[in-house]
Order: structure tokens, then C-alpha cells, then sequence
């Protein structure tokens, strides 16, 4: 319980650094938000009209403090471009959002360790050089020109799957392809690694020698073993599955956090930014933490 | 370095697309057209939004382009741009023009109604004006209604603009979306969020959006005023309009061709060829009416500051060349600063009025001390003849490939060049600051008096990358604004257009025409006066 506790406060400590540091970030990059709403037809008198609504002559110090408080209440502020609260436009993105990463995790985590102990099982054969190369391929070939190809392919080509737009099941395939397939080349090249390096321990042997059949030591034994640094490598993923979204709902014009973040950066929508970025870094954490949690399991050796 | 790799890795997967586009077509072309367009009655529009993920539909506060090609469904005007660039009656049936210039007398329709069922009238204009006119207003189109005093209500039907001072791009104005009547009572409902919740009395009505990807709207039934521009009066054809956000080039044209959108907008050059060759699509193609796409030096700023440096930098360029090579024919190239069929544009005039001369361009610079240094890069008293281009926009309409072609022709004559790539916030600040020496846009533009908003000091909007002081033509713009005369109106803005382009304060480079792709199943959708498309004639045809 001891373990939980400390590292619940040590995730609120990081998402009160990353709160801090984003803010400040933020407020020193060039450009004054409120010209930016303004925008490049504005007379100068409108963007004097527009700083004062917004309370950005404050003191950075005071906009900061009144920031943290009414967080504390709950209230992530108002958007400085459509005037909405923060909290509806990332809910409007979240449902695709959380769409897009579960599945393209599926597809990830499927394909991966598939693969990957293949790979591992009939190490330096033709499948393990075929899934090999395969992993290469998927590895080193960008989203953008990845989705391009199966709009082609599934939309154009064959006319299966819709080719842009979010909402629907069906609209979340090439999508989700797109972006777990890459996940998955690299996955299944660490997968292969950690199943190979638990099979030359001298304890497999030892299972062989008590006459075990090898898909029992696999299944029981090997996996198990192999499962720690990939349970690690998966908690950094979610990282990578939640910032790499923007390309592919670019791509598929799909709704998400990703591009949602990046326009908001671009007008210095800072309310926004900030919403994104205090859900973006809980979600992190959250993962993080359910992944040291995990090793408990399946490691009993690690003792709380 | 970086954004520029990007650059040519995302235009070089655009060709591929393009090739493979063109093969995987012929195999469908037979195949019987899908049933995406259906009876239905509801039509798909695919159209480059940007990525941009807020959608704000309120006419009177919104600059972006792509939104106001979704506005022109829902809103209507009191006047009407026809083709031959004279106004026609839309909700306003008549107007007087006091002697001085300075009242504006409106007779209004009496059957008309907005979206939540309230009665457009006098009282409406006078609200959409004292909207536009509130002291610490922050919408966009203020500047639109210029030197406006009051609105006065005469009767239910009649309404008088009162100027402080005569304004004659005003009726012009008043024809643009920017300047759309919107429903005053939503106005009052949804405050600050009535860019989410337009309400106008267009032809089709707003029934929702998804932020950054849909807008949706249906048919408005009553709708009977439709402007002389349309092919009927009554109610639109299709039941529903869905505008979907599709930023990437390559997956709009994908999209149009999977059947999943019947319209697509802005096909970029190189798939233009494709698309009018394919037998299942039809091509609208229309000048949008603005500012030609212009380089700009800082004439404020040293050397450009000096005219024969400015005069150089223009001989050393083949714009013809560049607009050749970069939009593969399918591009006009501009002579003057704004485009031809806007009111009063100098294009025929200026139409060959100077060439690219390398020679005479080496000349002057060596005469006015600007040497060879040992990179090539020309050198005087220790300090380097480079240009630093400002950009936020990226490769929006290629404008960066006509940019790279400018840094090739620039570094044959000696003049070093860097691309200064800033987001948009930073680019505004160094825009304000006049921390440039070259940048480049276009703005659409109802009428010429958008020169004065670039080149009067005072008048000069904030993003506006120019910066010249010139007295003489600040006054020739000054006194259009206010001169009531047509011919003596058009001809000063053709006086300051020459200036312009005397001076080289501007190089135009290209027309923008804006572009549509409709399938075969889809008749009717025209683009209007101003370049923005139309649904309200559209129709689906099943067969």
C-alpha cells in the first residue's frame, strides 16, 4: 500500500511540473495570442480590445497563480478561439481519441508479440529473417505515405473501408492500422529479443531436460519471464500511441487530442493547450503507474 | 532544414499518389458508380479546412476562407455580386444613396425569416450594424462597414445607414460573406458562441458540427428569396449538406474517387490533369476574388529600402517560369496586385510591363557596391546581400515550391536567401515588429479599397507583411475610398496599382482560382462572383 501511495504522489508531483513547465513554456514563446485571434485583417485598436478580454496584461506570476486555483475547483478555463469551456472541445475529441489508441493497441500488441515469438521460436530461420525484414519494412515506412497507401489500397482500390472521417467503427480500421502497424514492427523486434534471452536461461534447459513439451514451457514459462521489459516498453508506448496521433487523424481527417494540441499550440490557445496537456500527462501517468502495479503480479519477487 | 525535407518528402508522396491514383482509377471506371450518392439527398462535400480544428461560423468574425465557403449556405446578403462585378438586389430590394454620400437608405424583402423563426426586418440590419459597430468589439468584419455612424429604423421595411463620412466600398462590401445577416435573437442566445451556432436565413440551416472534421446542414423549406444569381428562387434541391474537413490533399482526391464524398474542393495542379481526364468526374474552376498572391520586400528596411535594389531583386526572377514549373501550367501568372476580375483591377494594363534581366539586374548591384564575395553571396562594406523570407503557412497552395524557385534564381545573382519559419503567433509579432525583409499572402477581397488596408500606414491591418510609407499613394487610396464617381474611383486604383508595381513594393506572382471536383451524379453547384461554391442549384442525380 506503501508503494501505491508514494507513487501516486510522485505522479501528482510530475503532473504539477508538467502543468508549470507548460505553462511558462507557453507564455515565452513569441507571439501574442491575442493577435492571433485577431487576425491578420485586425485593426491595431481590435487587438487591444481582444488582450483586455482575455486577462493577458496580468502579471505572468498572478496568471499563473489564478490558473492553478481555479484548476483546483475543477475549471479548466475558456478557450481563447471558439470561447467554449476547455473541457467540452476535449471532449468533443476524446471518444475518437481513445478510439484511435485502443485499437490501434490492439493491433499492436496482436501483431507483435505474434510475430515476435515466432521470430524468436525459429530464430535465424527463413520466417524469423521474413518477419525480420517484414518489421524492417513497417519500422521505416512514415504514417503519412503508410495511410496514403491504404486509403489506396482499401478505399480507392477495393473500395472496402471509408476513407476519412471518425465516428464510426469501420472508419477506425486504416486508421488504426496505419498507426498500430509501425508500433507492432517495433514491438515484435523487442519481443523477439526478450523471448530469445529468456530461452538461453539455463532454467529452459532444465524444463527440456524434465522432458516439459516446448509450447508449455512457452506458453507457461518463457513468456512470462519475457513479459517484464515489454510491460515497461508498453507503459512508454501509450506515450508514443497518444503524441504520434496528429499525422494519422491528419491523414484520415479524423477529430483527436493530437490535432487538436498542435492547432492550439500554432494560435497560442493556452487554456487548451494546457486542458491537453493535464489530460495527456494523467493518462501517462495513470498507464505508468498500472504498469509498476503490474509487475507485482507478475513478478512476485518485486516486493512492494 | 528540417521543415523543408518535410516539404519535398510530403510532395514527393503526393506524386506517387498521384501515379498510382491514375493506375488504380482505370480499374473502376467501369464499375457501376457506387451507390454513395444514392436517392438520399444528401450531398458530401470534402473540402481543405486546413488542419484546423475549431470551426467558427459566424460571418461577421471569421477571416478563414473555408469556413466562409461553408457560410454562403446559410447566410444571405442584402445585396448580390454578379458576374459583370454590379450589385443586384438580394434581401434588399432597393437602396438610395443620399447626395453627400453619406446615407444609405435600404427597402427590405417582408417574407423573409431566419433559421429560428424570428422576422428579418429593419430592426435586424440595425442589429447585425450596431453588432459590427459595438464600442470593444472583437469581431473580424468591423472594418467592412467602415465610417459607420447609426441605423436608423424608417419602417419594418426600410433602413437608413448613416456614415460619418462617404465610404464607397460599402454596398460592394455589403455582399460578401463577411457581411452576412445573422439572426440577431440567436446573436443575443448564444453570445460568444454563436460562431458554433449560426443562425442565418440561407438556404440551408445549421443542424450540428463535429469540432475540426463535419458540419452538417439540411435544407431550409421556406427559403424563397434566393438572388438573381441563382438558377431558382424556391427551396434547395439536396435535403442535406455534410461538409466534411479533409486537409490532406491526397486523401480528398482519394475520398472523391472511393464515392465517399460527390464534391471535393481545392484539387491541387497535379492531379488536376487526372481529374479531367477521368470520365467519372466533372471539374468548376473559378477565380477567387482577392489579392494576387505578391512577394513583398521591406521597403522600410535596408537595402530594400532603396528603390534600385527592389528593381534588381524583381529582374533577377522568371515569375512566368515559376508559375510554369510549379503549378505545371495549370495556374495563371498575376501582373498586378489584385486579381483580374476584381473591380478596377490592372491587370490588362499591366500585363507585360516589365521582364526578368539577369544582366541589368548584376548591373545595378555592382554599381551601387554590392560585389561577389568568396561564397558567391554579394558583399558590401562586410555586410551580405541575404534575404530572410518570413513564412507560417508551410506549402499551402505549393506557395513554398514558388519559394525555393525564387531562392535558386536569387542565389544565381548573388543574393543569399533563408527561409524564417515561425508559427503563426511569432510570424504576427515579427510581422508587427517589420522583422523581415521579404514575405508574401493574398487576401480575398470584395473590393479594391483592400489596397488601403496594405499600403496606408494608419489603415494597415496587423498581419499585413508590407511596409511602405508612400504619401502619394496613400492618398490616391485615401480619396477612392471616398470618391463616388465610378470611372475617377477605378482610375485611381489603377493609378496606385502601377505605383505599385513601379516601385516594386509588390511582385505578383500567381491568380488563385478555386477549384471544385464533383462527381457525375452531382448537376448545379456553381462557384459565385467572390469564388465561393454554391448548393443551393445542386441536385443528385440517380440513375
Amino acid at each position: 500500500m506503501l508503494f501505491v501511495t508514494r507513487r501516486l504522489l510522485a505522479a501528482c508531483g510530475v503532473i504539477l511540473g508538467t502543468i508549470t513547465l507548460v505553462f511558462f513554456i507557453l507564455y515565452w514563446l513569441p507571439g501574442d495570442p491575442a493577435a492571433l485571434i485577431a487576425g491578420d485583417d485586425a485593426s491595431v485598436a481590435m487587438v487591444a480590445n481582444i488582450r483586455a478580454k482575455l486577462g493577458t496584461t496580468a502579471p505572468l506570476w498572478q496568471q499563473y497563480i489564478t490558473y492553478l486555483v481555479h484548476l483546483a475547483h475543477g475549471d479548466f478555463g475558456t478557450s481563447f478561439t471558439t470561447n467554449e469551456p476547455v473541457w467540452h472541445r476535449l471532449a468533443a475529441q476524446l471518444p475518437a481519441t481513445l478510439q484511435l489508441t485502443f485499437c490501434a493497441s490492439l493491433v499492436a500488441l496482436t501483431l507483435g508479440l505474434t510475430f515476435g515469438m515466432l521470430a524468436a521460436v525459429n530464430r535465424d530461420g527463413w520466417l524469423d529473417h521474413f518477419l525480420q525484414t517484414l518489421s524492417m519494412f513497417f519500422t521505416s515506412m512514415p504514417s503519412f505515405w503508410m495511410g496514403l497507401l491504404l486509403i489506396l489500397i482499401f478505399s480507392v482500390g477495393l473500395r472496402w473501408l471509408p476513407a476519412v472521417g471518425s465516428g464510426s467503427f469501420r472508419q477506425v480500421i486504416l486508421p488504426a492500422l496505419c498507426l498500430g502497424l509501425n508500433v507492432s514492427a517495433w514491438l515484435s523486434g523487442m519481443v523477439r529479443n526478450s523471448v530469445i534471452e529468456v530461452l538461453e536461461e539455463p532454467f529452459i534447459t532444465t524444463l527440456r531436460g524434465k522432458g516439459l513439451r516446448e509450447r508449455q514451457i512457452l506458453a507457461t514459462h518463457v513468456l512470462r519471464n519475457a513479459l517484464i521489459p515489454l510491460v515497461t516498453m508498453f507503459g512508454l508506448l501509450a506515450g508514443e500511441l497518444i503524441s504520434s496521433t496528429v499525422v494519422v487523424e491528419t491523414i484520415f481527417a479524423r477529430q483527436g487530442l493530437g490535432r487538436l494540441l498542435v492547432e492550439s499550440v500554432g494560435v497560442k490557445d493556452i487554456p487548451v493547450v494546457m486542458g491537453v496537456t493535464i489530460f495527456a500527462s494523467g493518462v501517462f501517468v495513470l498507464i505508468n503507474l498500472l504498469v509498476d502495479l503490474s509487475y507485482l503480479w507478475i513478478d512476485p519477487r518485486i516486493k512492494a | 532544414m528540417g521543415f523543408q525535407a518535410v516539404t519535398t518528402r510530403r510532395q514527393f508522396a503526393g506524386l506517387l499518389a498521384g501515379s498510382v491514383l491514375g493506375l488504380a482509377q482505370r480499374g473502376h471506371a467501369a464499375e457501376p458508380q457506387a451507390a454513395a450518392s444514392g436517392g438520399s439527398g444528401v450531398l458530401q462535400v470534402g473540402f481543405d479546412g486546413a488542419a484546423v480544428v475549431r470551426f467558427v461560423l459566424d460571418p461577421h468574425n471569421s477571416l478563414f476562407a473555408p469556413h466562409n465557403r461553408v457560410l454562403r449556405s446559410i447566410f444571405d446578403n442584402l445585396v448580390v455580386l454578379q458576374a459583370d462585378q454590379s450589385l443586384a438586389p438580394w434581401l434588399a430590394t432597393a437602396w438610395e444613396i443620399s447626395p453627400d454620400r453619406t446615407a444609405y437608405t435600404f427597402s427590405l424583402r417582408r417574407d423573409v425569416v431566419f433559421h429560428d423563426g424570428t422576422v428579418f426586418d429593419a430592426a435586424a440590419v440595425k442589429a447585425n450594424f450596431d453588432r459590427l459597430a459595438a464600442p470593444g468589439t472583437v469581431l473580424y468584419a468591423r472594418a467592412e462597414i467602415g465610417p459607420y455612424a447609426s441605423a436608423e429604423v424608417l419602417a419594418a421595411d426600410r433602413v437608413r445607414i448613416h456614415l460619418h463620412r462617404p465610404f464607397e466600398p460599402l454596398l460592394r462590401n455589403l455582399s460578401s460573406t463577411k457581411l452576412a445577416i445573422v439572426s440577431p435573437t440567436a446573436v443575443a442566445k448564444y453570445g460568444d458562441v454563436f460562431g458554433q451556432n449560426p443562425v442565418g436565413t440561407g438556404p440551408f440551416r445549421f443542424t450540428g458540427l463535429t469540432q475540426g472534421t463535419e458540419i452538417r446542414l439540411e435544407r431550409n423549406p421556406a427559403y424563397h428569396w434566393a438572388p438573381p444569381t441563382a438558377g431558382h428562387s424556391g427551396p434547395a434541391y439536396v435535403e442535406k449538406l455534410i461538409f466534411k474537413n479533409v486537409p490532406e490533399q491526397a486523401t480528398r482526391v482519394a475520398a472523391l474517387q472511393s464515392g465517399q464524398v460527390q464534391v471535393a474542393d481545392l484539387i491541387p495542379s497535379q492531379y488536376l490533369a487526372a481529374v479531367k481526364a477521368d470520365p467519372d468526374l466533372h471539374l468548376l474552376q473559378k477565380e477567387l476574388l482577392n489579392t494576387n498572391y505578391a512577394l513583398s520586400l521591406n521597403a522600410q528596411r535596408a537595402p530594400w529600402d532603396d528603390e534600385e535594389i527592389r528593381r534588381a531583386v524583381r529582374l533577377s526572377l522568371d515569375i512566368g517560369a515559376i508559375v510554369r514549373v510549379v503549378y505545371l501550367g495549370t495556374t495563371p501568372r498575376a501582373w498586378s496586385p489584385l486579381s483580374p476580375s476584381l473591380f478596377a483591377s490592372a491587370e490588362k494594363e499591366l500585363t507585360g510591363s516589365w521582364k526578368p534581366d539577369v544582366k541589368a539586374a548584376a548591373a545595378i548591384l555592382d554599381r551601387k557596391g554590392w560585389v561577389a564575395g568568396a561564397d558567391g553571396v554579394r558583399v558590401k562594406d562586410g555586410k551580405r546581400l541575404t534575404i530572410s523570407f518570413i513564412d507560417t503557412q508551410g506549402n499551402r497552395e505549393q506557395r513554398l515550391d514558388v519559394i525555393q524557385l525564387v531562392r535558386r534564381q536569387l542565389a544565381h545573382i548573388g543574393i543569399g536567401f533563408s527561409i524564417d519559419s515561425q508559427p503563426a503567433g511569432a510570424y504576427l509579432q515579427k510581422i508587427a515588429e517589420g522583422d523581415f525583409d521579404l514575405a508574401a499572402g493574398a487576401q480575398f477581397a470584395d473590393d479594391p479599397d483592400v489596397l488601403r488596408r496594405y499600403y496606408v500606414p494608419a489603415a494597415r491591418t496587423v498581419g499585413a507583411g508590407i511596409r511602405v510609407n508612400d504619401p502619394e499613394l496613400s492618398g490616391w487610396l485615401e480619396q477612392a475610398a471616398e470618391e463616388s464617381d465610378v470611372t475617377k474611383r477605378a482610375a485611381l486604383y489603377i493609378k496606385a496599382q502601377h505605383r505599385i508595381i513601379d516601385k516594386e513594393y509588390a511582385i505578383p506572382v500567381y491568380v488563385l482560382l478555386y477549384n471544385l471536383a464533383t462527381s457525375n451524379g452531382v448537376t448545379g453547384i456553381t462557384i459565385d462572383t467572390h469564388g465561393f461554391p454554391i448548393f443551393h442549384d445542386a441536385r443528385l442525380v440517380t440513375s
